[in-house]
């Protein structure tokens, strides 16, 4: 990426005989990038190592040109917003933010309260975060890594906690950021909120790179995994019978009045499944995929 | 949803606790939200007195506040022990109170008070996985120990000085007042030396509380005692050595082959300055984790 800000090359981190990160190259630059993986994939430690937090075993990890976690200064243009639930819980909100704005050296005095009030939390600046929800908690260490005006911006699961309303809104926070030629990077392990947010994803694996690019190649990526979906139906025996000629089937199992299909292309299944499901005469009661989590998705990506 | 922060701001009213926080976050105003950080600046503290007041205002929860003022309290209560030493076994009220300061003020009192608040401004906030939202910044590392031990030390002017000050007034030795301004000399110093030592600590291992326990009581009380060696690099004896040196009566309180009084309080500040030292360079290759980890 010719305009990166933060750049990592063969960054291997273990903690003793666990492996947290191997040899993992990766660029970001300005705009929203989604950093998607399951529980466990490496996400935390990979932005702990873009902070300074942690500096890996092995391989570099630069931010603007500059080693984070030696040089000093280069903190000055980065935030980090942590998914862990530590935070300084006598102090109230806006104390949290001024308190960063002083390390910052912001001069603006206004600016603390104004980016409690972006995320929706001036009329509460004067409580003690300790009280807070796991959302407010989030909403406010986004205004503490706000108030700093970073160019890279890291968010580790920044939603976990929001309500919908305030998601959308953060969401919309955080492209407004990005437009701004911002550097923000946001984790999550729900694909379709980083496909909202982002449009460039870099999906991680038990530690390993295992995609990236914008969220269409991801989504082909998973588009021709195999998949089981569950139908259930009084006219499950018919529906089966209907469904095993389609070549995008790879197998069918009956059991009383549930269908369990499997398939090598599940977007074509989708189009087909209706189809037969009307030819014969069935009704559908409900279809679900049976492995549609995150964590099933990434194994497929991963073979 | 298109405002800037300005017309995000709430309505009036706050919210009582358990309902939701107003309104949802808007969007930014790029330009209003993250402006870049201009230096020098004026509306706020410096990072120096923001370390300071961060260190005062959240490094001491209310549990650790009430377990600093029961041991200050004990600390008194050992000063009203002397008369009652004095009337029971006829020694001087001097050698009596010598008895209580060697074992309780300065064996115990000034050690643990200041264990508590040294682990506080550090260690217990590496442990919270707190100290990353001060780390991650273009703030000095020696700035930060330095910051965090003034926090601490003005908690110990406030609590253990006072409370020494005061044991040596309650127990009616002689010459009281001179008495209580050496004990104050001798726990300000001693503790300024303390809590710089507790901060080295916190930062070089896990289980500082632990370690900081051992190292008073197995090091400093048991190995201090015998080992002349030992006591010249402890607070504990070198805190005792100044009241030794300067206050009236204090030869009930001089051990051999230590510096004492103003010998005393250049070797504590020299404790002080390698420990801070110590501690600045050891925040360098410092990894905070988070609280969970």
């Amino acid at each position: 990426m010719p305009d990166a800000t933060v750049e990592v090359r063969s960054a291997s981190v273990w903690f003793g005989h666990k492996v947290a990160l191997t040899e993992l190259s990766c660029s970001f630059g300005p705009g929203v990038t989604g950093l998607l993986g399951p529980n466990g994939a490496g996400k935390t430690t990979l932005m702990r190592a873009m902070t300074g937090l942690l500096r890996p075993n092995e391989g570099t990890v630069r931010v603007l040109g500059a080693d984070p976690h030696t040089d000093r200064s280069v903190q000055a243009a980065i935030s980090l917003v942590p998914e862990d639930e530590a935070v300084p819980a006598a102090l109230t909100a806006r104390q949290l933010v001024r308190y960063t704005a002083a390390l910052h050296r912001v001069s603006d005095r206004s600016l603390p309260d104004r980016c409690l009030a972006t995320v929706g939390l001036l009329d509460v600046a004067d409580r003690r975060v300790g009280g807070f929800s796991k959302g407010m908690r989030q909403r406010a260490k986004v205004a503490a890594a706000l108030v700093t005006g970073p160019r890279v911006l890291v968010l580790d699961e920044p939603l976990n906690g929001a309500d919908p309303v305030q998601r959308v809104a953060l969401i919309e926070l955080f492209q407004a950021l990005g437009r701004q030629g911002r550097t923000v990077i946001v984790s999550s392990h729900v694909l379709h909120e980083v496909e909202r947010l982002a449009g460039r994803q870099i999906v991680i694996i038990r530690g390993r790179l295992a995609a990236a690019g914008d969220h269409r190649a991801i989504r082909d990526a998973l588009a021709d995994r195999p998949r089981s979906v569950l139908v259930r139906t009084p006219e499950a025996r018919r529906l089966a019978a209907g469904l095993m000629g389609h070549d995008v089937v790879r197998g069918v199992t009956v059991d009383g009045h549930t269908v369990v299909v499997s398939s090598a292309r599940a977007g074509e299944l989708a189009a087909v499944l209706p189809r037969a499901a009307r030819a014969v005469g069935a009704r559908l009661h409900e279809v679900r995929p049976l492995d549609d989590s995150l964590e099933s998705v990434f194994r497929e990506l991963l073979r | 949803m298109s405002a800037g922060p300005e017309d995000a701001t709430p309505a009036a009213g706050a919210p009582g606790p358990g309902t939701r926080p107003g309104p949802a976050p808007s969007p930014a105003d790029p330009s209003q939200v993250a402006p870049a950080p201009a230096p020098g600046g004026r509306g706020l503290p410096s990072p120096f007195a923001a370390v300071v007041g961060y260190t005062l205002r959240s490094c001491l929860p209310a549990r650790r506040r009430l377990i600093l003022v029961a041991i200050c309290l004990g600390g008194v209560a050992l000063g009203l022990l002397t008369p009652l030493i004095d009337a029971e076994s006829g020694v001087s009220t001097a050698e009596a109170f010598g008895v209580v300061a060697e074992q309780g003020l300065f064996g115990l009192i000034l050690p643990l008070t200041c264990l508590v608040v040294g682990d506080a401004v550090m260690g217990a906030d590496i442990r919270a996985g707190t100290f990353p939202l001060t780390w991650l910044s273009p703030v000095p590392l020696r700035t930060i120990a330095v910051g965090r031990w003034l926090g601490g030390w003005l908690v110990a002017l406030l609590t253990v000085v006072p409370a020494l000050t005061v044991a040596v007034l309650v127990a009616g030795v002689p010459d009281a007042g001179a008495a209580a301004a050496t004990m104050a000399l001798a726990a300000a110093t001693g503790s300024a030396a303390y809590i710089g030592l507790f901060i080295m600590i916190g930062v070089v291992v896990r289980r500082s509380a632990v370690w900081s326990l051992a190292l008073v009581f197995l090091g400093e009380r048991l190995l201090g005692a015998s080992l002349s060696g030992i006591a010249q690099l402890s607070p504990l004896w070198e805190a005792q050595q100044v009241y030794a040196g300067l206050g009236p009566g204090g030869a009930e309180l001089v051990r051999d082959g230590t510096p004492q009084g103003w010998g005393a309080v250049a070797r504590l500040a020299l404790i002080l300055v390698v420990t801070l030292a110590v501690a600045g360079r050891r925040l360098r290759r410092l990894t905070p984790t988070g609280g969970d980890e």
